[in-house]
């Protein structure tokens, strides 16, 4: 049941493989985005998701996130309360021409996951400089 | 556990305040999803012999930011989350994720003691083992034949 997620490196596309029909519901997770000069922050919050797991991939401008729940229920006990499920958290956004596709940083902590994104060199505002004649 | 005016023993000449605190908290929101209603995080209880188990989804909350306390047979889950940024000038294109403050409490099946509470957070799931005080553990008697 591990870890049956492939990294693809942004390279190849996932391929319904079918196994997303028995990992349990696929949920759109909490975002945040927000802008500072040519940085981009993306923040999802994936509870229980390992580091390792963690699927971040761009293809056509558009960059998915995803990840499993893979977090081991206690053993020897018995469920008797719940108000969360395992499942898997999966989102898609769709990439301005502005940001360097190839420029991603993805790093993943307490459960979240945050990734960095840069304004491609082209998009950057430019000073241009008058001469005086 | 709001119980306005049920009875003069259980009257709370603070309950005016908090509801003028919620109203202004709610003024000022900055339209970010907010779990000041002690609904956050969500539990799941898992129960033991003479142990239970609460698990609680927790992203973006470090183990050190975490403050449990056990009474009888009620966890309390309280902390704070951060925003994803403090910095002022920054835009914000989408803001879905909960922050701020949050105290949860869950009742538990058993009492449990204090002194055995065991607490570890792992990608932003956080696992309370609580075990049930010695004297209440239920006792084997055995029947001695004779």
């Amino acid at each position: 049941m591990a870890n049956v997620l492939e990294k693809t490196g942004g390279e190849v596309a996932r391929t319904g493989n079918g196994e997303s029909r028995d990992t349990g519901p696929i949920f759109r997770p909490a975002t945040d985005i927000f802008e500072k000069d040519d940085v981009v922050t993306v923040v999802i919050d994936m509870p229980g998701v390992r580091p390792d797991s963690v699927d971040v991939s761009v293809e056509n401008r558009s960059l998915t996130v995803s990840g499993r729940f893979d977090s081991p229920d206690p053993e020897g006990y018995r469920r008797i309360h719940a108000e969360y499920v395992p499942g898997t958290f999966e989102r898609a956004f769709g990439l301005p021409d502005t940001i360097d596709a190839d420029a991603i940083d993805a790093s993943h902590r307490d459960g979240v996951l945050t990734l960095t994104l840069k304004k491609s060199e082209a998009a950057k505002p430019k000073q241009i400089k008058v001469q005086a004649a | 556990m709001l119980n306005y005016g049920s009875s003069l023993a259980q009257w709370d000449p603070f309950a005016d305040l908090r509801q003028l605190q919620s109203q202004m908290n709610r003024m000022f929101d900055t339209g970010a999803r907010t779990d000041r209603d002690g609904n956050w995080p969500p539990v799941n209880i898992w129960l033991g012999d003479d142990t239970v188990v609460v698990t609680a989804e927790m992203p973006g909350v470090a183990q050190e930011d975490i403050d449990l306390t056990v009474r009888e047979n009620t966890l309390t889950i309280a902390g704070k989350r951060d925003p994803a940024t403090d910095d002022e000038d920054a835009a914000w294109h989408r803001r879905e994720r909960p922050l701020g403050a949050f105290s949860r409490s869950v009742r538990l099946p058993l009492r449990v003691d204090p002194d055995k509470v065991e607490a570890r957070a792992r990608n932003g799931i956080l696992e309370i083992e609580m075990g049930r005080p010695d004297a209440e553990r239920p006792r084997k008697i055995e029947v001695k034949a004779n």
